[in-house]
């Protein structure tokens, strides 16, 4: 995909990739045949750049042919630069940051309207909303005016994941504004907090695992990753939106081979 | 000389708000997808109702308009429909980028209610009174943008809101303003109602200035001068017909609204007339300032608002006229 564009959000499209892999194949609720199925989990990745990882996912799961990726980014393409909701699979049309949990987070709340109750009155929604963040989208102040009240109302079918891949566009998040200590902040913000290893499979499904089991509170998964997670000779680099040479390309395929 | 749906003389004057609370209650209990959403704003007897009665469908995101405009977006994604309800100032100003990307991007069916809007919010001062807004979501694609001008409008506006299928924004202005029609008076959105027909100049009123500019008409109409006056309820899609119709049947328009000029009703009358009909356009409004506290009496003076300036506005026109 990004090789046919020339042009894409490597590193944290590949940062991803395990999580969005996790979500999609192993963890959501969902149909390709029917995209708008009523009961289906939401993906919503508020990084919206990151889109490749996701047409990716979507791809292989049939939720549109695989020769779109040829497309991407072309004037015209179902895939756009940044992921819109006319592409089969596509919750959100992103591309602002910070803004993608405030909509997950409308989301969740409208599986609560009039859904079954537990004997304390508390909703026993039909779905669950996943939401991908970035980290350096952190700094947006929107995302913890909806950290807040997501803890108000204790939306728990609300599943956020930062990938914490530690760059953002200009540079290192702990250069730009340093979010330490970050698994505190959204503990104190009353979330259900887990932190793993982003890469590590069993860690990601343990952790959506145990979200499922935890009522009363959102859950945040500080998900640690790896900038252009795949290709050693990229990996922990600032590969953030660049033009793919044929030298990374050649190294990505071997990576991957 | 004014049309039979006008009353006379005006009804009490009354807040818009109020009377779109009554219209949002009925509609609320009959219509269990609308989903109240505020932003730590009073929430008026709909809101009240809908508290004791369907707490699932009521939620106050607190003073964060972004986080209140994007989560609406999300609720439409799952087939809501959700009222928004905060300041205009704040809902333009602070949630800009989230009508025009959660909201209009995805023709979500949000409805924006941008309370306490305009220059007219007079006590508050400039911090409050909203200038920008028509300009500011006038070109947003696929917004639909509603002004009522009196308290039997905004009522007719709140049902419109909802049977249109895609985002639409609400302006209801904050001083109390006299009922000007008659509850059979044909509303149409994206058609402006004629309030009053004369030939020598248009008046095209949108807002709490119908009043004033139907005040300004009457004044003229003693010196022997008739004016049409035109209330442009729907900014965008603006009825272009009757701002056309209008240049050919009377040959010069004054536009008149609590908003800045600059791209205001005044400017997206001045681009149609232009375009299609050209004849002297005089526009009523903020003239690229911002507000202060003060009375509505005095702002309207400060701030050339007053039916007085609007008689002027339309005598210069005249002047103006073609020979």
């Amino acid at each position: 995909m990004i090789r046919a564009a020339g042009l894409g959000w490597v590193g944290g499209s590949f940062s991803q990739a395990d999580v969005v892999t996790a979500l999609v194949f192993h963890h959501m609720k969902h149909d390709p045949k029917n995209p708008q199925w009523a009961d289906r989990d939401r993906l919503i990745v508020s990084k919206a750049h990151c889109c490749e990882t996701v047409y990716a996912a979507l791809g292989e799961a049939g939720y549109f042919s695989k020769q779109e990726f040829d497309n991407y980014g072309k004037l015209g393409a179902l895939l756009q630069a940044h992921t819109e909701r006319t592409a089969p699979g596509i919750e959100y049309s992103g591309g602002s940051l910070g803004q993608g949990l405030s909509f997950a987070l409308g989301e969740a709340l409208a599986a609560r309207i009039g859904a079954p109750k537990d004997p304390s009155g508390r909703p026993i929604p039909h779905y669950r909303i996943f939401c991908i963040l970035g980290d350096g989208e952190l700094d947006e102040g929107q995302v913890w005016e909806a950290v807040m009240a997501a803890a108000h109302y204790k939306v728990d079918n609300l599943i956020a994941i930062v990938d914490h891949n530690k760059y953002q566009s200009s540079g290192k998040v702990i250069e730009r504004i340093n979010l330490t200590p970050l698994a505190e902040k959204w503990q104190a913000f009353g979330w259900d907090t887990m932190e793993i290893d982003g890469h590590d499979f069993n860690q990601i499904l343990a952790a959506l695992e145990r979200a499922d089991k935890t009522a009363g509170k959102p859950h945040v998964i500080i998900a640690n990753t790896i900038k252009c997670k795949g290709v050693p000779s990229l990996e922990n680099k600032n590969v953030h939106f660049c033009t793919l040479t044929d030298e990374m390309y050649q190294d990505a395929m071997k990576a991957l081979a | 000389m004014k049309q039979s749906y006008i009353k006379e003389p005006l009804g009490e004057a009354k807040p818009m708000y109020n009377a779109y609370n009554e219209a949002m209650t009925e509609l609320f209990q009959k219509n269990d997808r609308i989903v109240l959403l505020y932003g730590d704003f009073p929430r008026g007897a709909a809101g009240e109702m809908a508290t004791k009665g369907y707490p699932d469908r009521v939620y106050d995101v607190g003073i964060a308009e972004a986080n209140l405009i994007t989560v609406a977006a999300g609720l439409a994604a799952a087939d809501k429909i959700p009222f928004t309800h905060c300041h205009s100032i704040f809902a333009v100003g602070r949630g800009y980028n989230q009508i025009r990307q959660n909201v209009a991007f995805d023709k979500f069916n949000v409805k924006i209610v941008l309370c306490n809007t305009g220059m007219l919010w007079a006590f508050m001062g400039g911090s409050h009174q909203t200038i920008e807004e028509i300009t500011a979501l006038r070109v947003i694609p696929n917004l639909v943008l509603l002004s009522p001008a009196d308290p039997a409008e905004s009522k007719k506006v709140a049902q419109a809101a909802l049977e249109h299928f895609g985002p639409v924004a609400i302006r209801l202005a904050n001083p109390a303003v006299p009922t000007i029609y008659r509850d059979d008076y044909p509303y149409e959105l994206g058609k402006a109602v004629t309030v009053t027909e004369g030939k020598d100049a248009t008046i095209i009123a949108t807002g709490i200035m119908v009043a004033e500019a139907l005040k300004a008409h009457d004044m003229l109409a003693k010196e022997g001068i008739n004016v049409r006056l035109l209330d442009m309820h729907t900014i965008k899609p603006l009825d272009e017909t009757a701002v056309v119709r209008a240049g050919k049947d009377t040959g010069a328009i004054v536009t008149v609204e609590d908003t800045s000029i600059l791209g205001g009703l005044g400017g997206a009358v001045a681009e149609v007339i232009t375009e299609n009909y050209p004849v002297p356009v005089k526009r009523v409004g903020i003239k690229d300032r911002f507000g202060q506290s003060g009375t509505v009496d005095e702002l309207k003076e400060v701030y050339e608002l007053s039916a007085n300036h609007i008689v002027k506005a339309v005598k210069e026109v005249i002047k103006r006229k073609k020979k």
